[in-house]
């Protein structure tokens, strides 16, 4: 039943399922969770949401201070509400030996729900605060709080069992005027505080409650939904091409055992049906294999998940059974649509070819293959141009990969028509008769050389382009942040989210402020007046000559607007004056300062401008290649696999071939050497073809984050990886297909 | 002698059974004739000229080739020795099907590392009537301008001996009848050696003379007998079976 020809599908099948049977599990898995604070509060409001696509990630529009606190007054009032606790989290880091404390960088007000008190005192006056009892800090000491206006010393009045920091409720109104959530305790009807809070807010209740995550949570699940889309998506594609290659390679050797059938009766119909029969019974075996491995690899996956920071900590596989319900229908169907083309190819064969001697290839290219590879080729040009125009890095992303993927299959379809030029040019140089007997052998089976290669190609191809993308884009960004500077030296973060004032009086203030219920990146600068915003050319048309905004506290104000910005570091549509941004966001931290005299203080360190411009999105770096080894790794173990079997496959079928050249006077080590150099060639022109389907697919990255970043940027070649890629391709070619070719016997 | 076999043993093992396929063979030919080998299916002729021309090796007995001994060889010296001095023709033809038919002639003398001149391969495939189809795939010839372009390439060496099995199997009369005539000439005029297998008695009447073998052995050797004769000793072999 597992005949050689079955066994690629149907390992290309295992593997294609078991990828998404895992990423499926973990897609599924990714879930908001209810933040603690939360837990035991059975309904909570939530401020109006911006209306900014969910992509973005921005907060709620805040209810300024007065608001909040008639809401919740109004709320109070209501049947079976024990409490009502306004969520005010701020930036507050506890330092300790000189060192910010990593990982503790909020701070809340201290309302009854705070959680119970391990020992001591709640906080009541001004500069009392509650530490978790991890911090060791004594009760009755001081403590040295970071907040965004700088150190302070603090006096510990109470210890905690959670690792945060609590201070009373009237300071936290004053570091954190706004409020985005009011949660109440005891058990309201949820219907009385809708009808309470009306178009004032958003009542969340159970699982839902789970909206109110920190935004940095949500953002990392996204990326961990992206990489798992992009995931299903290489594998589903990755499976079908190698099983269309697979069997098409199988068809293309059966051509007289098929045309004997034929001879004896069969219809074209029963040839297609017996093909399709094989596909689905392979494919439904391998699914259920794929299946089990997947959910097996997915536990491991997500701890590598939540370590890499695509999924916050918590998260753990969930056994949804339509997960793997889905990835077990993936695998017949997609081995069906992979056998499609052969199938409909194979039918076609007349009984006459039993009848032939030699196996000779008629035209290489046929028309549909042609029709079908210029349209591919065509769709990924046009992928690749609306790739170079694309203005977000997500849809360049998604683009990029459609592109890539379109030439892909070009390159792969369009293959025979440029084998035989290839064979010539790559040849040339060898005159000897291992030369010829490859050239010749080569350019007679133009198609199987061109199936023979897919697999290299694919995997060369996804290689080049992955590993591409990611350095491209990584060299563009930091070729923007060390353009935009122009001081020798950045003081930059060192332990802390941002820097406070303390460390950096001057430097550029990042806030985020709402325009018409959208939210909108703005800077604080010093040289800014109060009430005055300058706009960048990039959103100029999208304001007038004034602007009403509300801050982050929820005040809202209206500027004037005075002029266009000028470039800076700091991206954002509008400029405030640094003061206004203080007063109106008392979290606010700068990312960098870029004054020629700072001093590095407690959380800052000063460094030169290119290591600010390597390091300043290192975190985000490390994330995208986590990504791309888990792609790479994916896509080039499943073409490899490929290669492996398609060369053996190959060999198998051409023993014939080489106990005619043994009969003829070849010595075993001339045949070996033969079918050696055959494999090579093959690993060359699928690397060729399938690094210049990946390099025309970045050029498009590149010009789509040239205009992004306004300078020129030129695609990253990652040449390393590259060799590294044909370098096991062509390894696992030699060793598939060497030795059987030794084995081959001049008799029998 | 050109080639002699000394009490060669050759047994088969298929599965539990064993199949004693040549039993303690003893046959020479010398050189300049042309020897046929018949005898009915599962006689063991094709496993005598297997062994003889070092296509396998015996399990027993010694078979020498122009006074070199093969059992002392090696691998690749048996596949060098049978480049240099042995030609093969087959029924299959086993020509290259990717490589043209000058290119197939010449292989045998490319693989020992010479490249043979133009003129040679010419040359070669003039003497078989086939100069004009010299850049034509096996695929666009006929059968028996297949067989000519193996007997090309069994002739471009110069060997010692030609081993031919059942070199007309695949061919209609007249294309039988013009490669017999073909090999006739080579022993003739060149005094080339030819072993040929074969159960066609029409073949075999071209040779000088004709083996018989049965269940392994030798059961019989005749000359210069026409074509009706030697079918008559054949179907008296075969009933006796």
């Amino acid at each position: 039943m597992l005949t050689r020809d079955r066994l690629g599908t149907f390992l290309a099948v295992v593997l294609s399922t078991a990828i998404v049977a895992a990423a499926l599990l973990l897609w599924a898995s990714a879930r908001p969770r209810v933040p603690e604070r939360f837990a035991d509060l059975s309904v909570v409001v939530q401020s109006p949401a911006a209306a900014n696509p969910a992509e973005f990630f921005t907060e709620s529009v805040p209810w300024p201070a007065a608001t909040a606190q008639e809401l919740a007054d109004r709320l109070g009032a209501l049947p079976g509400v024990t409490a009502v606790v306004q969520d005010r989290p701020f930036y507050a880091q506890p330092v300790r030996s000189g060192r910010p404390v990593p990982g503790q960088t909020t701070g809340y007000g201290w309302t009854a729900s705070a959680g119970p008190l391990v020992a001591g005192e709640p906080p009541a006056g001004e500069r009392d605060v509650v530490v978790g009892a991890d911090l060791g800090v004594p009760i009755g000491q001081d403590v040295t709080l970071l907040t965004a206006t700088g150190p302070a010393s603090w006096r510990v009045t109470g210890h905690v069992d959670t690792s945060a920091v609590f201070v009373s409720d009237d300071v936290a109104a004053r570091l954190q005027p706004g409020v985005r959530a009011i949660g109440l305790g005891g058990s309201p009807d949820p219907a009385a505080v809708r009808a309470a809070v009306g178009e004032a807010g958003v009542v969340l209740t159970g699982a839902a409650r789970g909206a109110l995550e920190p935004r940095a949570d949500a953002r990392t699940r996204w990326i961990g939904t992206q990489v798992m889309s992009a995931t299903v998506a290489l594998a589903g594609f990755a499976c079908v091409f190698l099983v269309a290659s697979t069997s098409a390679f199988a068809v293309n050797q059966r051509r007289r055992e098929i045309g004997l059938l034929r001879a004896v009766g069969a219809t074209p119909r029963q040839i297609r049906a017996t093909l399709y029969r094989s596909a689905l019974l392979t494919g439904g075996f391998a699914a259920g294999l794929g299946v089990v491995l997947g959910g097996v690899a997915a536990l491991p996956l997500a701890g590598f998940l939540v370590d890499a920071g695509f999924e916050p900590p918590g998260f753990s596989v969930r056994w949804e059974p339509w997960a793997l319900a889905v990835a077990f229908l993936a695998g017949p169907v997609v081995s069906l649509l992979g056998a499609a083309a052969s199938a409909r190819r194979a039918s076609r064969i007349g009984p006459l070819e039993a009848l032939r001697v030699a196996e000779v290839e008629g035209r290489p290219m046929s028309r549909p293959r042609w029709i079908a590879g210029l349209a591919a080729a065509v769709f990924g040009a046009a992928a690749g141009i609306y790739t170079a125009t694309a203005a977000s890095v997500t849809d360049m992303a998604q683009f990029a990969l459609l592109g890539a993927m379109a030439l892909v299959v070009a390159a792969a379809l369009l293959a025979p028509a440029v084998v035989p030029l290839l064979v010539r040019v790559l040849l040339r140089p060898l005159t000897g008769i291992t030369g010829t007997l490859v050239r010749q052998s080569a350019l007679a089976g133009v198609r199987r050389t061109a199936s023979t290669a897919a697999p290299v190609l694919l995997t060369v191809a996804f290689g080049v382009f992955i590993a591409g993308t990611v350095q491209t884009s990584t060299a563009a960004y930091a070729a923007r942040r060390a353009a935009a500077v122009h001081t020798g030296s950045v003081l930059i973060p060192d332990g802390t989210p941002g820097l406070t004032d303390a460390a950096a009086p001057d430097a550029p203030l990042p806030t985020q402020v709402y325009v018409a219920g959208s939210a909108v990146a703005a800077v604080g600068l010093p040289i800014q007046a109060p009430g005055t915003a300058l706009v960048a050319p990039a959103a100029a048309d999208r304001f007038g000559a004034s602007v009403t905004l509300t801050y982050a506290d929820g005040v809202r104000e209206t500027l004037r607007i005075t002029g266009t910005a000028p470039a800076g570091p700091v991206a954002a549509d509008l400029v405030l004056a640094r003061g206004v941004v203080r007063d109106h966001d008392r979290s606010a931290l700068a990312p960098a300062a870029f004054t020629p005299n700072a001093v590095p203080t407690p959380g800052a360190e000063l460094v030169s401008v290119a290591t600010y411009a390597s390091r300043a999105d290192a975190e985000e770096d490390r994330l995208v290649w986590s990504f791309t080894l888990l792609l790479l790794g994916m896509s080039a173990g499943a073409g490899a696999l490929a290669v492996a079997n398609t060369l053996l496959m190959a060999t198998r079928h051409r023993i014939r071939d080489y106990r005619v050249l043994r009969l003829a006077g070849a010595t075993p080590r001339q045949v070996a050497a033969t079918v050696a150099l055959e494999s090579t060639l093959v690993v060359t022109i699928g690397s060729i073809l399938g690094a210049a389907a990946a390099i025309l697919a970045l050029l498009g990255s590149a010009r789509s984050l040239s205009a992004q970043v306004g300078t020129e940027i030129s695609v990253v070649i990652p040449w390393s990886l590259m060799a590294l890629v044909v370098a096991t391709c062509l390894l696992l070619a030699l060793v598939a297909s060497t030795p059987s070719a030794f084995s081959a016997r001049p008799t029998r | 002698m050109t080639v002699s076999l000394r009490d060669v043993r050759m047994i088969y093992r298929t599965g539990t059974r064993q199949v004693l396929a040549l039993d303690d063979v003893t046959v020479e030919f010398p050189p300049g004739t042309f020897s046929a080998v018949m005898g009915p299916s599962g006689s063991g002729k094709s496993t005598l000229l297997h062994c003889a021309a070092g296509l396998e090796r015996p399990a027993g007995g010694h078979v020498s080739i122009a006074g070199t001994t093969l059992g002392d060889l090696g691998e690749t010296a048996l596949t060098q020795l049978r480049r240099d001095r042995v030609g093969f023709i087959f029924q299959a033809f086993n020509l290259v099907s990717s490589l043209s038919a000058a290119q197939n002639v010449a292989l045998p003398l490319r693989l020992a590392g010479r490249r043979p001149t133009t003129g040679e391969v010419t040359a070669a495939l003039a003497e078989v009537g086939l100069a004009d189809r010299a850049r034509h795939r096996p695929s666009e010839l006929s059968g028996g301008e297949q067989q000519r372009v193996a007997i090309a390439r069994a002739l471009i060496t110069r060997p010692a001996v030609v081993f031919a099995d059942e070199p007309t199997g695949a061919l209609d009369n007249r294309t039988s009848r013009q490669v017999l005539d073909l090999l006739r000439a080579l022993v003739d005029e060149h005094g080339q050696t030819i072993v040929m297998v074969t159960h066609d008695p029409v073949a075999a009447a071209v040779a000088d003379r004709v083996l018989l073998l049965a269940d392994g052995r030798i059961a019989g050797e005749f000359a210069e007998l026409d074509a009706g004769a030697i079918a008559a000793r054949m179907t008296m072999l075969e009933s006796a079976c």
